[in-house]
């Protein structure tokens, strides 16, 4: 059993290779600790990959996680945790975007912070409105863009690493950074 | 020889300050969506750094009789020295927006009455330097009596 | 010498993701290069526009789905798995069938505002209903709704008003007036939220704005807040707030004029801009504008020809200083580039 209540050292997105071990051997305490580690990102990258859908981030948030518990016994420890990690959340969310080709988002606003009321300062409903704006901004970015930028954001993950994660070159991986927030910032500035 | 140079470099400096100027717009000017609601925007001329400019704001208002003022955050955009002043200050009464900026050792002014559908653009002053009280309270008394266009 | 342009490794440098040679490269490629200096800032301002998107924690239902399928005894593991596996394949079908043979699911709130508003042939006498793309909005002289656009903005439906819910998509809210009239307040990035009318379509740009069809197809826009972009087979008319624009069908959008423009100037501009009645027309429009009427000679620009051109060229100027960068002869040519400087340069005067 892993004493979970020791500090990790790792790098802030790197949980311990103890832990991962302790997974392996079917310990359900460090199953936890796997999941409240990496849980906030997978959930957020997917959220926003999905513009506020939580029916299809939650979806795909539980895909991830059971794959990564029932498959670990396969994990070898040739390459880092996340990448794995994350190359289960590019597919999980690249697949469900193929589905939802014609479909998407929710109405209504029921996971956004609420927009300031009428008696509210000016400047924080613009704030709330650029908030609004950028996460429309972000969902409406090609696919392979989205799940690019929304990676690096929330992840801060290596350009090696985002490699990994998206079955591509580190080449490819710059492009698509380099594209994705240029769109991004025209959708942004309008004229 | 050298009190020719000197006072030709007073003479520029002299120039260059009476440069530093505000230039005001409507919201499209800025090109940037998030100041569709602004009040007005802003751009600095004459400053050879606008990064290290510095620019403030306030809403001076006369609201049932009472005078009143308000610091302003002026948003600053993407791009160098365009900035939006956004309404904070009430609905009620007659308010316009003073700006005030230095660069270097440069100043400048304005003054902008607001109107509810927006800037009044006639009725704006600019000055080589901050307005000054009275200024401000001539513009709002000419506000309130409905002299502008 | 790097003389590439490096548009593709311009996240990269900003990330710290390129060797130093290649770093050292791309600066001085950058620094010599207006096209890439202004692309890096491009990317630099997607990058920092992110810092909006918040962290979010998912709900504990899901861990407790999870840690539900993980309950279960080892033995059985794998049989979950092929179970799990199985019942994926067929949701996963379902949904694909559900996908292709229904219309996409995203409905969006309509509320009713007045008398009883029908959506989706269904008479709306309290409260609110939901419309998806394909359906309906009908108003008589009684009855108003309110749209609600995704997580956008709102539209507001007047009376007798035919509106139809063509896309709701991330990338693309889109909607058809057939005739009535809506006022649409959008917080959007540009060029998300459209209206298709009988003679063009409107798209925002971040804005607020009135929109107005008649049965023949012939609209105005006109815009309070923000900028709006009213757009027909290669034709387009900015329309910034406080000024209007009248389109037709078969003709598209006119050109843009403020509210405030002397009358004599909008009476000869509708003239001028539809019926193409020329001369007497265009001097009217030429000695009545305003500096701020240069929004209106602006987009004359663009639909005469080249001596009436010179003649707004020269008025322009006589209105307010050209910006350099702009020139006589690139402006009469149309060159793009010339006349989007020029644009940029005068919206501070409209």
């Amino acid at each position: 059993m892993v004493d979970l209540s020791e500090p990790l050292r790792q790098p802030a997105n790197q949980i311990g290779a103890e832990i991962v071990a302790a997974c392996r051997s079917g310990d359900r305490d460090a199953f936890r600790a796997l999941y409240d580690f990496y849980k906030g990102r997978v959930y957020s990258v997917a959220l926003y990959f999905f513009h506020g859908d939580q029916a299809a981030a939650g979806d795909v948030t539980q895909q991830v996680f059971l794959k990564l518990m029932t498959g670990i016994g396969q994990f070898r420890g040739d390459s880092l945790f996340s990448t794995w990690l994350y190359r289960l959340v590019v597919n999980a969310c690249m697949d469900a975007a193929r589905l939802r080709k014609s479909d998407a988002t929710v109405s209504g606003r029921s996971w956004l912070e609420s927009v300031a009321g009428p008696d509210s300062q000016e400047r924080d409903y613009l704030r709330a409105q650029t908030a609004t704006s950028v996460r429309a901004a972000v969902a409406a970015l090609p696919p392979k863009f989205r799940i690019a930028v929304l990676l690096r954001y929330f992840e801060d993950l290596s350009y090696e690493e985002m490699a990994k994660a998206l079955h591509c070159s580190m080449g490819t991986v710059a492009s698509r950074l380099s594209r994705g927030h240029r769109i991004l910032a025209e959708k942004l500035r309008g004229l | 020889m050298l009190r020719l140079a000197i006072a030709v470099c007073v003479l520029a400096t002299f120039a260059l300050a009476q440069d530093f100027k505000f230039i005001i717009g409507s919201p499209v000017a800025s090109q940037d969506f998030q100041f569709k609601s602004a009040a007005f925007v802003f751009r600095t001329e004459g400053c050879a750094d606008p990064a290290k400019s510095q620019i403030g704001a306030t809403a001076e208002g006369i609201v049932k009789g009472t005078r009143r003022s308000i610091a302003l955050k002026v948003m600053a955009s993407a791009k160098p020295g365009v900035y939006a002043v956004v309404q904070t200050w009430p609905a009620e009464g007659d308010w316009l927006v003073s700006l005030r900026g230095t660069c270097a050792d440069a100043n400048a002014g304005a003054i902008v009455p607001i109107r509810g559908t927006g800037f009044v653009r006639e009725s704006s002053k600019f000055f080589s330097r901050p307005a000054t009280d009275s200024e401000i309270d001539a513009a709002l008394k000419a506000l309130a009596q409905g002299d502008h266009k | 010498m790097f003389t590439r342009h490096v548009s593709r490794q311009l996240a990269a440098h900003i990330d710290g993701e390129l060797s130093p040679q290649k770093a050292g490269n791309a600066a001085r490629h950058i620094a010599q290069c207006a096209d890439c200096r202004a692309e890096r800032e491009q990317v630099k301002y997607g990058m920092d526009a992110l810092d909006q998107l918040a962290p979010v924690a998912p709900p504990d239902a899901i861990w407790m789905s999870i840690e539900a399928a993980l309950r279960r005894p080892e033995s059985s593991v794998r049989e979950w798995r092929l179970a799990f596996a199985a019942s994926a394949i067929l949701i996963l079908s379902g949904a694909a069938y559900w996908a292709v043979t229904h219309r996409p699911g995203v409905r969006w709130e309509v509320l009713r505002t007045g008398g009883a508003p029908v959506v989706n042939q269904k008479r709306i006498v309290r409260g609110g209903s939901r419309i998806g793309a394909g359906e309906w909005i009908e108003t008589d002289s009684e009855s108003r709704a309110r749209l609600q656009v995704g997580e956008i903005g709102s539209v507001e439906v007047g009376p007798n008003t035919r509106l139809r819910v063509v896309a709701a998509r991330p990338g693309e809210h889109r909607l058809a007036l057939a005739r009535g009239e809506i006022r649409a307040k959008i917080s959007a990035p540009p060029r998300l939220f459209f209206v298709d009318t009988g003679s063009g379509t409107a798209v925002d740009l971040g804005c607020e704005y009135t929109l107005v069809a008649d049965d023949g197809g012939n609209d105005l826009l006109r815009v309070s807040k923000g900028w709006v972009s009213f757009q027909w087979k290669g034709l387009e008319s900015l329309v910034p707030a406080g000024a209007s624009c009248r389109t037709r069908p078969g003709v598209g959008p006119g050109i843009p004029y403020f509210e405030d423009a002397p009358e004599r100037l909008k009476q000869a501009l509708e003239i001028f801009g539809f019926e193409k009645a020329g001369d007497e027309a265009l001097r009217t429009i030429l000695t009545e504008a305003r500096v701020r009427d240069t929004l209106t000679l602006w987009h004359l620009l663009w639909r005469v020809d080249v001596e009436d051109r010179a003649r707004i060229y020269d008025r322009i100027a006589s209105l307010t200083p050209v910006p350099a960068g702009v020139s006589r002869e690139q402006a009469l040519k149309l060159d793009r580039g010339t006349l989007s400087r020029w644009k940029d340069e005068l919206a501070w005067t409209w």
